[in-house]
């Protein structure tokens, strides 16, 4: 394709693609993001491609391959237009079936059809879901009507408009107001309001400044990034050039973790795409504005989302964060004026430009305004990724949305914000997301990841997970988060393991205190939140812990034996070869019997027995 | 030519050159704020957290290192309030309980007001402040030892691990290190760690009066910053 | 598909240090792990002290100073596949290979690897194996995944 010299070379293409866009009628959607080809969507997609070729519908039918719709434990997935049918759990078999009768007479397969596991119903177009129905997806649902390698996708879907519009008609002054007046604070972890963060920026007296977009996403169990920057790699981009143009800055870094190869792999091309049509690189579009990206990849360290550490990657460093007593947007990559968003974040900027700020403020509460994606998983019948109004109370997140508990258990608590948020228990699950109510209650909304724990989970247990998290990843530079995350994890542990007493309690919240107030970054000083939150609020899990030496929900190995059941055993030997410690003796058609000294209480043999004879005290 | 910004640390109005930091000031004025891994012709980089303080801004007391913070004109700093000495009495009661061979840690810890050590004992021989690391790259410009692994594997070492003949045997690294003198009573064995406190330094009175450098014990051999 | 030579990793990137990750990580990509010589090679070609390239290569997880075994099996340790049993997997690995997570197996042919969220939550556990995803792993699942790689390696080296 020629490059755009102007902005009317931009929209003639754009009436274009529109044209050749409504001549197809005929569509299979399929979804490519990560979590489908984790369930072997390329297998589907060869499979569907080949039988388009084979039924001789591959002229009249065309076959989109999108990033991640966020309802990733019902992959693959496939959406058949006309009629908007919408297909999961799919295998290639299923192709040919697709093919001849949806495809080509619109005749629905009930088998692939999604079966809501509240009610029990087939249903058959996603907006008839209650996973999707609950959710107010102004980010997440443009993933399906575009293949994040075309931009000629996202151009005819009206990207760039919001580029040209900046360029032709806003001052960098003008779009700061309407960034503030939006009320966006970011999406990664910090809220920290992108109207007054930019407005620094520009301030900062620089011929050379930067933007970053901050595609880390280290937090485990969050994946909101992974599917903005697979699914729509330019929407960011447009965001990141409209920022560069706010603050002043000719060149932008996309920084990605290198354990998303597939967001590395579209977010290169879609640069490629852009540079090749003149959408990056001198003089964009005839303007007197020239900007250019590079992707980075990371190399495999949570803290290098803590922006210093971010930047000192890019500069080919170890990822140690250094002070901010100078903010990042005066002194920050190569010493220069650095705005450093989160890929969200980015990805809502051209929205706000194109429909105004007070379309965006028109959602959410009073602090905390337009939508968030959250990466809904753990213990609930829907996970996926979910989009909603901030304001939005966790019930409906978590019952509504969420489903509800699995398995009959009861829901426990969510765990929200990552490493750096903490556990609130059912009780106040009326609270919303909200960056500062969540924050006062202990938490915080953070990146957006929820994991929903039942009885089955071991509060103390979670405690120590997420501090063996942060002991892992912490850079070690200085005393606090080093030597005071490995002494709370030293006492954490000696709890789980029965050696608790009363008085580590309170020196647990002397160290947490202690910790949080001295570490050097945010990494260290949110290190205590999850001890912190789930001493206040499951202080009983803790007080079994250590007075009692039970650990309730079971899991604490050294607090618990295993036993088999008799009458549910069926004497099928499959846990004597399971067992990797050799603790498990029994003859053939026996009742095995497990011996105590050797038995770890690992649990294989437990999630191997098909009985669930099993059990623990 | 210097130029000064006047700044407050603990009600008194001290006049800094611009560009040094809150601690270089302080040190320089005899205002006692204990440090670890601060010596005062290497570069600061904020690592042991000893030397924080309360840097109030907008009526709120933001606690940051003074090491790595740079004095502006009118900056209000509280250097020993009972948050700061709960705080930094916690992180010397870490390092102690981290390494207790070492007569600088014991010296520090009995400064910065440790009455019990609540963790149990390890007697490591090194507490990480970087000061052979940075004398290294900055004096002689050697390179021969660095920084090495991440947050619990952190550690000093060489060049793939092998002594370099680049090292220029400058001795450098051994004259900084806090961990070359061992305490007053002879090296602790494993099993035998405790928190000293026996001395009768001035070390004890620092605390009363911090705003007046009494020339304690904790210059000799460690090179306090006054010392240097 | 043979590695590419260090001289040709280092091309078009000398005397620029900022390029030392970049450069580790295409190191990494061709070789499975950075060499003593590598970190030499790199060290001289960018201009950079090598204390310094070996600082970079020991912080970051995506790069082995020890070479790997021939399948290396990827454990995503995230917080949901964590409440979803991924230890028990990550224990079955290590009971099943006797080798600690970062080791490689005696006959050089698996290396278990921890990984902190691979951005697949809902389907956790998740492994990994040399590009490929598998999901809802039990450790009965992985004991037959890593019978079945045994399996097909003996078959490879028959036929060699």
């Amino acid at each position: 394709m020629p490059k755009l010299n102007t902005f009317r070379d931009l929209e003639s293409l754009r009436e274009r693609l529109r044209e050749d866009r409504r001549k197809i009628t005929a569509r299979v959607i399929l979804c490519g993001g990560t979590g489908c080809q984790a369930s072997r969507s390329r297998l589907v997609i060869e499979a569907v491609k080949g039988e388009l070729a084979k039924q001789g519908l591959d002229q009249s039918v065309q076959v989109r391959v999108t990033g991640c719709h966020g309802f990733c434990e019902q992959g693959p997935i496939a959406i058949i237009e006309p009629g908007n049918i919408f297909y999961c759990r799919l295998l290639p078999e299923d192709a040919q079936e697709m093919l001849s009768k949806t495809v080509r007479s619109g005749e629905v397969i009930e088998r692939l059809l999604y079966t809501d596991p509240v009610s029990g119903r087939k249903i058959q177009t996603e907006s008839d879901i209650p996973f999707y129905r609950g959710q107010d997806r102004q980010l997440l649902s443009r993933n399906r009507e575009l293949d994040p390698r075309s931009i000629e996708d996202y151009i005819a879907l009206g990207g760039y408009s919001a580029l040209v519009k900046v360029l032709e008609s806003m001052a960098p002054e003008e779009i700061i107001r309407e960034i503030k007046a939006s009320g966006l604070r970011g999406r990664g972890g910090g809220g920290f309001p992108t109207g007054r963060k930019w407005a620094e920026c520009r301030e900062a007296p620089s011929e050379e400044k930067y933007v970053i977009c901050n595609a880390d996403e280290g937090d485990p169990g969050a994946y909101m990034d992974r599917c903005v920057l697979e699914g729509n790699p330019h929407s960011i981009l447009e965001g990141m050039m409209i920022g560069a143009w706010a603050i002043g800055a000719r060149h932008g870094h996309i920084y990605v973790r290198n354990e998303y190869p597939l967001a590395v792999k579209h977010s290169r091309i879609a640069v490629q795409q852009a540079r090749e049509l003149g959408l990056l690189g001198e003089n964009l579009l005839g303007s007197a504005f020239s900007f250019d990206v590079d992707i980075t990849r990371g190399g495999g360290a949570f803290v290098c989302g803590e922006s210093t550490a971010l930047m000192a990657s890019v500069e080919g460093k170890v990822g140690e964060p250094r002070p901010k007593d100078v903010h990042t947007v005066v002194d920050g990559l190569w010493h220069k004026p650095t705005t450093l968003n989160n890929v969200e974040t980015w990805a809502n900027v051209p929205s706000i430009i194109l429909k105004g700020s007070a379309w965006f403020a028109s959602k959410g509460s009073k602090g905390s305004k337009g939508t968030k994606i959250l990466a809904l998983t753990g213990r609930i019948k829907n996970t996926g990724l979910v989009e909603v109004a901030m304001g939005t109370p966790l019930r409906t997140v978590v019952f509504d949305i969420g489903g509800g508990a699995v398995n009959g258990r009861r829901i426990k608590a969510v765990q929200i914000g990552g490493p750096s948020g903490g556990c609130l228990p059912v009780e106040k699950f009326d609270l919303p997301v909200d960056f500062d109510v969540l924050a006062e209650a202990g938490s915080m909304v953070g990146s957006g990841g929820m994991v929903v724990m039942d009885e089955a989970s071991c509060m103390v247990d979670v405690a120590k997970y997420f501090l063996t998290f942060l002991q892992d990843e912490s850079c070690g530079k200085c005393v606090p988060c080093r030597l005071g995350i490995d002494r709370m994890l030293e006492i954490i542990t000696d709890i789980t393991e029965g050696r608790g007493t009363p008085e580590q309690i309170a020196l647990l919240e002397e160290l947490a205190d202690t910790v949080s107030q001295t570490a050097l970054c945010g990494l260290g000083k949110t290190a205590a939140n999850p001890v912190l939150t789930t001493l206040r609020y499951f202080r009983e899990e803790y007080d079994a812990h250590i007075n009692r030496k039970k650990c309730p929900a079971g899991v604490c190995s050294a607090l618990i034996t295993y036993a088999i059941d008799a009458d549910k055993c069926d004497a099928c030997g499959v846990c004597i070869r399971a067992c990797v410690h050799g603790a498990i003796q029994g003859q053939k058609k026996q009742v095995p019997q497990i011996d105590f000294q050797l038995c770890r209480k690992c649990g294989i043999c437990r999630s191997e027995c098909k009985s669930e004879a099993i059990l623990v005290n | 030519m210097l130029q000064y910004v006047t700044i407050n640390i603990d009600g008194a109005l001290i006049r800094a050159v611009k560009g040094t930091s809150v601690l270089d000031t302080a040190i320089e004025y005899g205002v006692c704020i204990p440090h670890l891994c601060h010596v005062s012709y290497l570069s600061d980089f904020g690592g042991c957290r000893l030397c924080i303080v309360e840097h109030v801004v907008n009526g709120r007391a933001n606690v940051t290192a003074s090491c790595t913070l740079n004095v502006q004109e009118g900056m209000v700093i509280r250097s020993n309030t009972e948050r700061i000495k709960k705080l930094r009495r916690n992180l010397a009661e870490l390092l102690v309980a981290q390494a207790p061979n070492s007569r600088a840690i014991q010296d520090l810890a009995l400064r910065c007001g440790v009455k019990e050590v609540r963790y149990p004992f390890r007697n490591r021989n090194c507490v990480l402040c970087g000061r052979c690391v940075r004398a290294c790259t900055e004096l002689w410009r050697a390179r021969a030892i660095g920084f090495v692994g991440r947050g619990k594997n952190r550690r000093v070492d060489y060049p793939l691990g092998v002594h370099p003949d680049f090292c220029k045997q400058c001795g450098a690294c051994v004259q900084l290190c806090p961990m070359t003198i061992t305490p007053c009573e002879g090296p602790m064995k494993p099993g035998q760690e405790r928190l000293c406190g026996k001395c009768e330094s001035q070390l004890l009175s620092a605390d009363q009066t911090p705003d007046t450098c009494g020339w304690c014990k904790l210059g000799e051999g460690f090179s306090c910053g006054r010392y240097a | 598909m043979p590695p590419l030579p260090i001289e040709a990793i280092l091309e078009g990137r000398r005397s620029q240090p900022h390029q030392l990750i970049e450069v580790l990580q295409d190191v990494q990509e061709n070789y499975g792990y950075i060499s003593e010589e590598a970190m030499r090679a790199v060290a001289q070609g960018l201009g950079v002290p090598l204390i310094e390239v070996y600082r970079v290569a020991s912080f970051y997880k995506a790069f082995r100073l020890k070479p790997c075994g021939k399948n290396v099996l990827t454990m995503c340790m995230g917080t949901a596949c964590h409440v979803r049993g991924a230890k028990l997997v990550l224990d079955q690995a290590v009971g099943q290979l006797g080798v600690e997570p970062g080791e490689r197996t005696q006959d050089g042919l698996f290396t278990v690897e921890r990984v902190n969220c691979l951005g697949a939550c809902a389907l956790g556990p998740i492994v990994t194996e040399n590009g490929s995803y598998y999901h809802h792993m039990t450790p009965g699942k992985l004991r037959r995944l890593i019978e079945s790689l045994r399996r097909k390696e003996k078959k490879e080296s028959q036929h060699a």
